[in-house]
């Protein structure tokens, strides 16, 4: 798309600070955070490691470019977010993560609280029956079935954890299963599907920070930070719809004591607002595709958003689109690139294949090339370093970059783009394919002699025309077609020569055609010139043939000739009592293989 | 890394077993079901098949195929590899675990609507609509497409208004106006278009210079030019490289015989759209306009490769020859167009001018004919007819069809001064060789004036036909199809 001396330009505003291949962290932006962690100025960066997906989970600190700590979890991260908790000094922001239905807080990289999503209503009849089986007051074969029929009413996904574990189960492990299980109250827990943070009281940057967590029964939930009780518990969906808005991707602005948006973007398509004293939220706008990654302007609350159609958009703050730009290929991940000293704020989209685009509004200013697409990216302050730029690939490399100090991007060269097009238009020429000499000699001799060239054709064609008329009446009347569809015998007739010679074997198939009569009384005999070929069954009779079916006949046919000559063959079926051939065919015997005859 | 995570995946969690076994006062952590759906969404969304495939699938051997989300992306991904009916069979899955959801129904029936069972899908959209408690535009559309293809017009048509209403979505408004056009109301497909474009130029919504195309190539079916003109130039504002709309643009340019404007949009065009047969037998024809007629010729060939039955090509390749003598070679053309279209009266007429000179005055009689009685009110097969008897000693031949020349000529309300001129010379002509029979001077005018008459006709034949308007709208019809794939 761009030619390769802008993008060498491009590059010149980035420093390659650390490039560690090796690194293997499978992560993504929402999991990596930025956090003064021993409050000494020197900016750590954490990250949660997937592992393979499902073991090998860590929480990694890297100082610098070296890794500092690991802590092993306990389950797969879904978000992770550094936030001040509380007003002590030294400022030391706490780590939230967030997976399955649990937020886990570490304080100086220990952990300090662990917070679990409020259990959700079961229903009675569930519940009365996991009693009754306690109290073994029903066989366990009788609780199973009436959890099936429940399952029904009621659905899977409505079922406690217990329950639905039970219903996956093979029928030998149920009993235990149940043993182990029904002593304790049945749950049922919702899991955390993202989570992003909200200032409580102060804008500033080390301000104290609510945590907002969003779950997968489609539930906003904002915690308080020193207590962890639920200060707002915003319904996603409305309590009669019957599909789960579940969020995907949150974002918040403003501060929770005053004023705040969050906005969530659902797996349903929806993009949904929810502001300070709401209990539901308010759709804004119903997406046309699926939502990747989403960044929410603090200027003016404008929502950028990548989604799977390979666009990226941009709504305002009611939900109006103000603009709409196609993508080179599909988004990944999207990080906001905040530039105080260019009072701007882009936003870093990065795409499948490893291309990292900047835009500024819809205009792009940059694009940085990696390696491998990058999974997970970030943009703040790490080590002393303000502006830096963190990417984990797909691969699990890690590199980092800073912008030089000097950078300036160009932010006003917006016009240019659209005016570069028409100018390129003018210089396309069109690829008319030139003419020959001869052709324009043709032309020439064409127009001297059209008359005599449109009477010469018109004449051959007709001649052409009568030469085939000619030869299918001979051959209907020769009956020399390999088809015969009159009179009492529809017939097929194929034929195959088989082999390199001298000796051929040839395989003569013959079908009935006709609707249900039956043909019998026919034979194939072969005509051929007895100097060159002998045949071992010159004649062959052919037996009761059954519409529909196909009959193979074969025979072996020998080159006798002293010369590497061939010859043709004539295949005809003939019928008792009738002189002539209810169909024939001419085959042209392959010239036999010269090494053969020897 | 595979073999880690089947390890897992093999029914519970298994730390939490021996957990509870050790602390049976401690309740044993189980994983929630729906536990990992934000990670599968994740990778989806991102078009990470590939790995979205393998943690689908340790998820439904964790859950024995119980997991609703898991058999739900399953489905997506195997509807986006073309692979329908089994991602059919995924959402049935979804919809036995979870019968309340009515995305659940709605992909069922997409599936269905995508196999081609528009019947089924039919009854699964309106069960979905039954489920849904509020009214959903996504239905109402996808009932309008399934009652198009059934042929309830009229049913489609409510359901699309529906859609139009509540979801003011640009698909509802395309396919609701496709109706009214197909219906001929052009009318009321030309409001919806209005509204349409009204609601979404504005917003820079992908589809603006699209639809703003499809109208201003509405209002070209309408004659209104000033009218389509200016959306075709709202939509080139829009995207500069909108090929339809440059297209569309650049024909209306040649219809006013500004041949190097139109291609210059030709040119652009022709970048996107290299492929298009009627982009290239509109530049033939603007070549041929400015006389160039190799070059023409080069482009209408290239045309005829990429659509070899399109009359129109056809057509304006048997004028093309003809204006470079070649009538042999157009006499092939002509006859070809005839072949595929066989009603069209101008086709006749210059095939009988193109036998007069191969010298075949029989068959030229037969099309002058044929041509006469496809289009009887056409002014000019009289006048070419007259010039042609004339040419072969039929006076009085000639003169009738000078008299019904005559005739036509004055209900006829444009009349271009050519034919009147060629009509003078031709009935003076014919009086002054009426009278003096045996005069050889006077019949040598007369054939000059014959000569000049039958190139001045033929180019009026060539400004009503050549532009084809018809097939950059047919185009863009499949392209829509495409997309809603």
């Amino acid at each position: 798309m761009m030619s390769s001396p802008r993008n060498l330009e491009y590059e010149q505003l980035w420093l390659n600070a650390h490039t560690d291949t090796r690194a293997a962290v499978y992560t993504f932006s929402s999991c990596i955070t930025l956090a003064d962690l021993n409050a000494d100025g020197d900016f750590k960066l954490v990250v949660a490691d997937l592992g393979t997906g499902s073991t090998n989970v860590k929480l990694k600190v890297y100082k610098g470019t070296s890794l500092h700590s690991e802590t092993a979890l306990l389950d797969v991260p879904t978000g992770v977010t550094s936030f001040y908790m509380d007003l002590n000094e030294p400022r030391m922001p706490a780590i939230a993560v967030a997976s399955g239905s649990n937020i886990y807080i570490y304080k100086n990289m220990r952990p300090y609280f662990k917070f679990s999503l409020p259990s959700m209503d079961i229903n009675p009849l569930e519940k009365d029956l996991w009693m009754q089986v306690r109290d073994e007051q029903i066989e366990h074969g009788v609780f199973i079935e009436l959890l099936n029929n429940l399952r029904a009413e009621i659905g899977f996904s409505q079922m406690s954890t217990q329950s639905q574990h039970l219903l996956t189960l093979d029928s030998s492990n149920t009993s235990s299963f149940v043993q182990q299980n029904c002593k304790f109250p049945v749950k049922r827990q919702t899991v955390v599907t993202c989570m992003t943070t909200l200032k409580k009281a102060l804008a500033e940057e080390t301000a104290v920070s609510c945590l907002v967590v969003g779950t997968e029964s489609s539930e906003i939930l904002v915690l308080d930070p020193e207590a962890f009780t639920i200060l707002e518990k915003i319904k996603l969906s409305d309590e009669d719809s019957t599909t789960l808005a579940v969020p995907a991707v949150l974002s918040a602005c403003g501060l929770h004591a005053v004023e705040f948006r969050i906005v969530a973007a659902c797996r349903d398509g929806s993009l949904r607002l929810a502001r300070r004293g709401w209990t539901e939220t308010k759709t804004l706008v119903q997406l046309p595709a699926q939502p990747v990654a989403m960044t929410i302007s603090p200027d003016n609350a404008s929502i950028t958003i990548a989604l799977m159609n390979q666009t990226l958009q941009c709504y305002s703050k009611k939900g109006k689109l103000q603009w709409m730009i196609n993508l080179p290929a599909a988004a990944c991940a999207l990080c906001p690139v905040p530039l105080p000293h260019q009072s701007a704020t882009l936003v870093a989209v990065s795409l499948n294949g490893g291309l990292l685009q900047l835009y500024n509004g819809r205009q792009l200013v940059d694009v940085i090339k990696a390696p491998q697409s990058v999974s997970g990216l970030v943009f703040g302050r790490f080590g002393q370093e303000e502006n830096a730029l963190i990417m984990f690939t797909v691969d699990g490399s890690l590199l980092v970059k800073i912008l030089k100090r000097t950078a300036h991007f160009n932010l006003n060269g917006g016009g240019n783009t659209a005016s570069v097009a028409p100018g390129a238009a003018q210089q396309i020429k069109l690829q008319i394919p030139k003419k020959t000499r001869l052709f324009l000699d043709q032309t020439m001799r064409e127009r001297d002699n059209c008359v005599m060239m449109h009477r010469t054709f018109q004449r051959d064609l007709f001649q052409l025309r009568v030469d085939v008329a000619r030869a299918c009446v001979k051959a209907l009347q020769s009956c020399n077609n390999p088809v015969s569809l009159e009179g009492a015998e529809p017939l097929k007739l194929s034929a195959q020569v088989l082999g390199l010679g001298p000796l051929f074997k040839m395989v003569i198939s013959l079908q009935n055609i006709s609707a249900s009569s039956m043909i019998q009384g026919l034979g194939i005999l072969f005509h051929f010139d007895d100097k060159m070929y002998s045949m071992d069954k010159p004649f062959i009779n052919v037996p009761l043939l059954v519409p529909g079916l196909e009959y193979p006949f074969e025979t072996m046919i020998r080159n006798i000739s002293e010369l590497a000559l061939s010859d043709q063959v004539r295949v005809l079926v003939v019928k008792d009592g009738q002189s002539q051939p209810v169909l024939a065919a001419i085959i042209n015997m392959p010239v036999c293989d010269l090494l053969g005859m020897v | 890394m595979d073999s880690a995570r089947t390890e897992y995946s093999n029914g519970i969690p298994a730390r939490s077993v021996p957990k509870s076994r050790q602390d049976s006062t401690k309740a044993p952590e189980l994983q929630a079901v729906e536990g990992r759906n934000w990670l599968l969404h994740r990778h989806y969304s991102r078009k990470e098949f590939g790995i979205c495939k393998i943690l689908v699938q340790e998820e439904l051997e964790r859950t024995r195929g119980k997991h609703e989300y898991a058999n739900y992306i399953q489905g997506l991904i195997l509807r986006h590899e073309g692979k329908i009916q089994e991602s059919l069979e995924c959402f049935q899955i979804c919809h036995s675990l979870n019968q309340r959801n009515v995305d659940n129904i709605k992909q069922v029936a997409r599936s269905l609507f995508l196999l081609g069972l528009h019947n089924v899908a039919l009854e699964a959209y309106l069960e979905a609509q039954q489920v849904s408690k509020t009214p959903d535009w996504d239905i109402f559309h996808n009932l309008g497409e399934c009652w198009l293809r059934l042929g309830e017009h009229g049913k489609a048509k409510e359901a699309l208004r529906q859609a139009v209403q509540l979801g003011r979505h640009e698909r509802s408004y395309i396919a609701l106006a496709n109706m009214y056009k197909m219906e001929g109301e052009m009318q009321a497909a030309i409001d919806i278009y209005k509204a349409a474009v009204e609601l979404f130029f504005l917003r820079a919504s992908p589809d603006s210079a699209q639809l703003a195309t499809s109208l201003g190539l509405l209002y070209l079916q309408e004659g209104k030019y000033q009218h389509a003109l200016e959306k075709l130039g709202g939509a080139l504002a829009r995207d500069p490289q909108c090929a339809q709309a440059l297209l569309a643009a650049g024909a209306m340019m040649q219809n006013h015989s500004d041949y190097d404007v139109a291609l210059s949009k030709y040119k652009i065009a022709a970048q996107s759209w290299p492929e298009s047969p009627a982009l290239w037998n509109n530049v033939g024809m603007c070549f041929y306009g400015k006389k160039k007629f190799v070059a023409s010729l080069s482009c209408l060939k290239r045309a005829h490769y990429l659509s070899p039955l399109d009359w129109d090509i056809l057509f304006n390749l048997g004028l093309v020859h003809m204006a470079t003598q070649q009538y042999a070679s157009a006499f092939h053309f002509l006859s070809a167009a005839i072949n595929l279209k066989p009603a069209h009266a101008g086709t006749f007429l210059l095939l009988a001018i193109t036998l007069r000179h191969l010298e075949d005055p029989d068959n030229a009689t037969e099309a002058f004919k044929q041509a006469s009685f496809l289009a009887p009110l056409d002014v000019s097969v009289p006048l070419n007819f007259a010039v042609f008897l004339e040419s072969q000693g039929d006076l009085e031949g000639a003169s009738l069809q000078l008299v019904r020349f005559q005739d036509l000529a004055q209900v006829t309300p444009q009349i271009s001064s050519e034919l009147l001129q060629t009509s003078s010379q031709l009935s003076k002509s014919l009086n002054s060789r009426l009278l003096s029979d045996t005069s050889s001077k006077a019949s040598a005018t007369g054939t000059d004036a014959n000569d000049k008459s039958h190139i001045e006709v033929e180019a009026q034949v060539r400004v009503r036909n050549h532009p084809i308007d018809s097939s950059p709208e047919s185009e863009p019809r499949n392209n829509l199809a495409d997309d809603e794939v």
